[in-house]
């Protein structure tokens, strides 16, 4: 292929896209005139500089060498996010006392050397630590059990 | 200079009280606490204390609630350095060389700078209230919407400084920053812009959500690929605090941090966190191997350490000798002195001395409680670290996730944080590091806010960032530091394309 | 306050699966007078501003007459809006209550869309406090008087700016009504809080503002800007020495930064009742009228009625301002 740096080349790919969304979004606010700029104006400006910034990145890639990426490692990136989005949709109809052991123990398994024994009295320690500090200390308005 | 001394005496006098010292104790315990702790902050602590501090005096309420903001400064760097994540933006900064020396086994040296580096400041920083505040306060009034702007703009050209690779790269991100930091309702328009219809975004994205999704869960990610454990850290724990060569190396460095903190701390805004930013961003440009820095060069945490704590005390002279508050936590103390029928201004250095400089000599104490406090901490911190990383990672998502839910109890947040997680990681893959997109991200808003600003004031004008004086020296700046920075790569380039 | 409804919700699942029914649970808690638990009184703004004092003030006046604790709770963000929301969408036992300024009129007319509907799902239990503004100018200018204001405005088209605390709230739409009833012009520019903008007023890049008292006193006792007008009925007991701007010359000119407690509608009238009347003897308290005259507030308790009167007259005052202002397209 003509990609000779991967890396610079996918991060002038992200930062294309990014411009993008940006530009076009930011196509929807008004552009203000006169001294009075408008709320678009200054994300179009931002969105303009990164689209040029993402370019030069991409034709420069083709031309001077650079690292490889390396292979993304899919199954801790999977597992945590989820874990992430898991908590966030466990934590108000179940309460801390069930959304935290079970985000920590789940993302005990992202990591290949799982122990089972460790994993469970970690959650149940981290869970028991952020009850006494969020909730009974600083009195923290969270949601604690499970909202029936 | 007799007056500056008699009014040390006095203000010693009334900090020194076994009351106002047991308030200054309680304070700054607290702020380290809440620094330390994700997901509560100086501002909601303060917050949470105002009702008792209605039934204390002022001068002890003020020290408290001092004490908790500029302890919050020192806990905030705790978490950056042992587990990378920092709690505030002014620690990011640290963060970068802080967590480098705990991986090489060197928290202890790290953690011991910081505290004797920020008490070092902290005392400097007394002073330089004591002598300077007026003149520094008529300073802080030379400051319109054009000068605030150019100053962000340098402060942003000292971010892609902060960056190891590419600077094109650093550019970007600075610019993916400033664009996450428009999101939520524009002060000048009231519209609400890139929350694609989502009320939970109506206010933007919520920092500790970005800076946990890319220090917290995205770096836990990238660090569970290395297989081989390389993520946890280095074996031996070594010595627990700094050796004297540490500390010889960062004379310098603290000094100049510190005056730089000292002197950009009095600006409301971005004072603080510029002054850490651009603490390290020296260090970097002064040191003769600037390449040792971000891989665990201890004077990468002295200078932004010094800076950050320096300015942390300076920006209470704009509360205390103008009534303006340099941020949230500061409205709250005026609005605290309020209740007390004290109007923050010029005339209570005059008309209440014993509350002014009760509150200036408190901090010089706070200061000292906090190195007390701390450095026997810094063991029981170091421990921890030794938790096998097979542990620790499942404590940091834990942390993450509860940290940023407390913040506005919005599951909104969370699921930020877990798109701002897969972009993080595919920023970290890709080799774009996140410190200049976090220093875009806070200084975005207030950037925009004051270019707009000018220009409503200037009717359009543009020549207004140059007419001004102020203004105009830190456009120069700018485009200084932006060649400096830029020609050592230029020139690398050249060669690389040589090469070929 | 979360906890213990959350940890009530346990307790009354497990009795519902375990014994009772349903009905049999609700006509218990019927049978009870309200209120039998503490009551959540939400401040949909930051830590630190007039209504999260105000809010915890009166919270802590209100426990005694109410017979039961009063928990205040700050639900920030967009504005008042979301903390507006939670409470228009709690159940509609007369537990849940909100504590709003003047936004919960202006909203509905500036925003887009909004998630709920005002007077739809909000009703109003008790006006609480009013507070005038104050019309601070810049003390480099020889500007002494409202009638000067205008005059220098008149004499000096395009001249002159005003601060305020950001589009469409108080000191903005307050400015706008100025230059509508005087046909002075100036521009707006907006600042995150009026706290903000003294620095540029001290300095005149900003020429004047309608500010809150306690966002000004601390610049006014010693004339680094100077007050020139209250926009009270009356004047303020702040300043007795300032006209307000009726006084000044701008007849019937009123703006009041008025807060209430608003509940969701279909809450029971006898629920309503109760905390108004509970109100009305807290905002009679010696102690909490101090309270608030420390920020230039003053206690006014209304009837339910009378309330959603001036609530609707309100609304309907700041949507013509909004609208001649054509502040939406801008």
């Amino acid at each position: 292929m003509f990609i000779r740096a991967p890396k610079d080349f996918w991060s002038g790919l992200m930062f294309l896209a990014f411009a993008a969304v940006t530009i076009v979004t930011a196509s929807g606010y008004s552009m203000g005139r006169g001294g009075r700029m408008g709320p678009g104006y200054f994300p179009t400006l931002l969105g303009i500089v990164l689209a040029v910034l993402g370019t030069i990145l991409v034709i420069r890639s083709l031309i001077i060498h650079g690292d490889r990426v390396e292979r993304i490692a899919l199954k801790p990136l999977v597992m945590l996010v989820g874990c992430v989005v898991l908590f966030g949709m466990m934590i108000k109809p179940l309460g801390l006392i069930i959304a935290l052991p079970v985000t920590t123990f789940l993302s005990a398994f992202a990591g290949d050397d799982v122990r089972w024994r460790e994993a469970i009295g970690l959650s149940a320690g981290l869970t028991l630590l952020s009850l006494i500090i969020f909730v009974y200390v600083l009195g923290l308005p969270l949601p604690v059990w499970p909202d029936l | 200079m007799m007056d500056v001394l008699s009014n040390i005496s006095l203000g010693l006098g009334v900090a020194a009280t076994f009351q106002n010292l047991l308030y200054c104790l309680i304070g700054t315990f607290l702020g380290t606490v809440v620094g330390v702790l994700p997901g509560i902050g100086p501002v909601t602590t303060v917050a949470m204390l105002m009702p008792i501090s209605f039934t204390l005096e002022p001068v002890s309420a003020l020290i408290m609630m001092a004490g908790i903001y500029y302890g919050a400064q020192y806990g905030g760097s705790t978490t950056a350095i042992l587990i990378n994540i920092p709690g505030e933006a002014s620690s990011v900064v640290t963060s970068l060389d802080g967590h480098q020396m705990a991986r090489q086994g060197r928290a202890g040296p790290a953690l011991g700078m910081a505290a004797l580096g920020s008490f070092f400041a902290g005392t400097v920083a007394t002073f330089v209230i004591a002598f300077g505040a007026p003149p520094l306060a008529k300073l802080a009034l030379q400051f319109g919407p054009a000068e605030y702007f150019s100053l962000m703009l340098c402060g942003l050209v000292a971010a892609i400084v902060l960056a190891r690779g590419s600077i094109i790269k650093a550019i970007a991100m600075v610019v993916v920053g400033l664009i996450f930091g428009l999101a939520g309702s524009d002060v000048n328009s009231g519209i609400r812009r890139f929350t694609f219809g989502v009320q939970g975004l109506a206010d933007g994205i919520e920092f500790v959500a970005l800076s946990m999704a890319i220090y917290g869960v995205a770096e836990v990610i990238v660090n569970l690929e290395k297989k081989d454990g390389a993520a946890g850290i280095a074996g031996s724990i070594g010595k627990v605090l700094p050796s004297w060569a540490d500390i010889k190396l960062c004379i310098p460095s603290v000094l100049r941090g510190t005056a730089l903190g000292s002197v950009l701390g009095v600006l409301p805004g971005g004072g603080a966190l510029l002054a850490s930013f651009s603490a390290y961003t020296l260090e970097k440009k002064v040191a003769s191997e600037p390449r040792r820095f971000g891989q665990g060069d201890i004077r990468g945490v002295a200078a932004p350490e010094s800076a950050n704590n320096a300015g942390a005390q300076t920006s209470f002279i704009p509360m205390l000798t103008l009534g303006i508050p340099s941020n949230p936590t500061m409205a709250l103390m005026i609005g605290a002195l309020m209740v007390h029928g004290i109007t923050p201004g010029p005339r209570v250095m005059t008309d209440r001395p014993e509350l002014f400089w009760g509150v200036v000599a408190s901090m010089w104490l706070g200061n000292l409680m906090l190195v007390v406090l701390n450095l026997p901490m810094v063991g029981l911190w170091v421990r921890l670290l030794r938790m096998p990383y097979r542990m620790m990672f499942p404590a940091i998502i834990g942390f993450c996730c509860i940290g940023t839910y407390t913040i506005n109890s919005n599951v909104t947040d969370i699921a930020v944080m877990a798109a701002i997680t897969l972009f993080g990681y595919l920023c970290l893959k890709l080799d774009c590091e996140p410190a200049p997109l976090i220093l875009g991200y806070v200084l975005g808003p207030m950037m925009e806010e004051n270019l707009r600003r000018a220009l409503l004031i200037s009717r359009g004008d543009p020549t207004i960032f140059v007419s001004a004086p102020i203004s105009l020296g830190f456009l120069i700046a700018a485009a200084a530091l932006l060649l400096i920075v830029a020609a050592p790569a230029i020139r690398q380039r050249r060669e690389e394309v040589m090469v070929e | 306050m979360t906890l213990t409804k959350t940890r009530r919700g346990l307790l009354l699942g497990c009795a519902l699966a375990l014994v009772t029914s349903l009905s049999g649970w609700t006509n218990e808690a019927q049978a009870q007078a309200f209120p039998n638990k503490p009551v959540r009184l939400v401040l949909p703004y930051s830590p630190g501003g007039i209504i999260d004092y105000v809010g915890r003030a009166v919270a802590t006046h209100l426990a005694g007459p109410l017979g039961q604790q009063v928990i205040p709770e700050n639900r920030p963000g967009a504005g008042g809006i979301t903390g507006t929301d939670s409470v228009a969408r709690a159940p509609a036992d007369g537990y849940t209550l909100v504590l709003m300024d003047p936004a919960i009129v202006i909203n509905p007319t500036l925003q887009p869309s909004m998630p709920y509907d005002l007077f739809k799902q909000l009703t109003t239990v008790s006006m609480i406090s009013s507070s005038p503004e104050v019309v601070v100018v810049t003390p480099q200018l020889p500007i002494k008087s409202m009638s000067d204001l205008i005059a220098y405005g008149k004499a000096n088209p395009g001249k002159l700016n005003f601060a305020s605390a950001g589009i469409g709230t108080t000191p903005h739409l307050a400015g706008e009504l100025f230059k509508q009833r005087t046909g002075v012009d100036a521009t707006h520019i907006p600042y995150k809080s009026i706290g903000q903008s003294y620095p540029d007023l001290m300095s005149n890049k900003v020429q004047f503002a309608f500010s809150s008292i306690a966002g000004a006193l601390p610049f006014t006792t010693d004339n680094r800007v100077n007050a020139i007008a209250t926009t009270g009925k009356v004047r303020s007991p702040v300043y007795p020495d300032v006209p307000t701007a009726d006084e000044a010359g701008l007849k019937g000119f009123e703006v009041d930064l008025w807060l209430g407690i608003f509940a969701p509608t279909g809450t029971p009238p006898e629920a309503i009742n109760k905390l108004n009347e509970a109100l009305r003897t807290a905002l009679k308290n010696p102690e909490l009228i101090a309270a608030l005259a420390k920020v230039g507030v003053e206690p006014r308790g209304t009837s339910p009625a009378d309330g959603d009167t001036f609530l609707k007259a309100e609304y309907a005052k700041w949507k013509k301002v909004i609208e001649d202002g054509n502040i939406k397209d801008n």
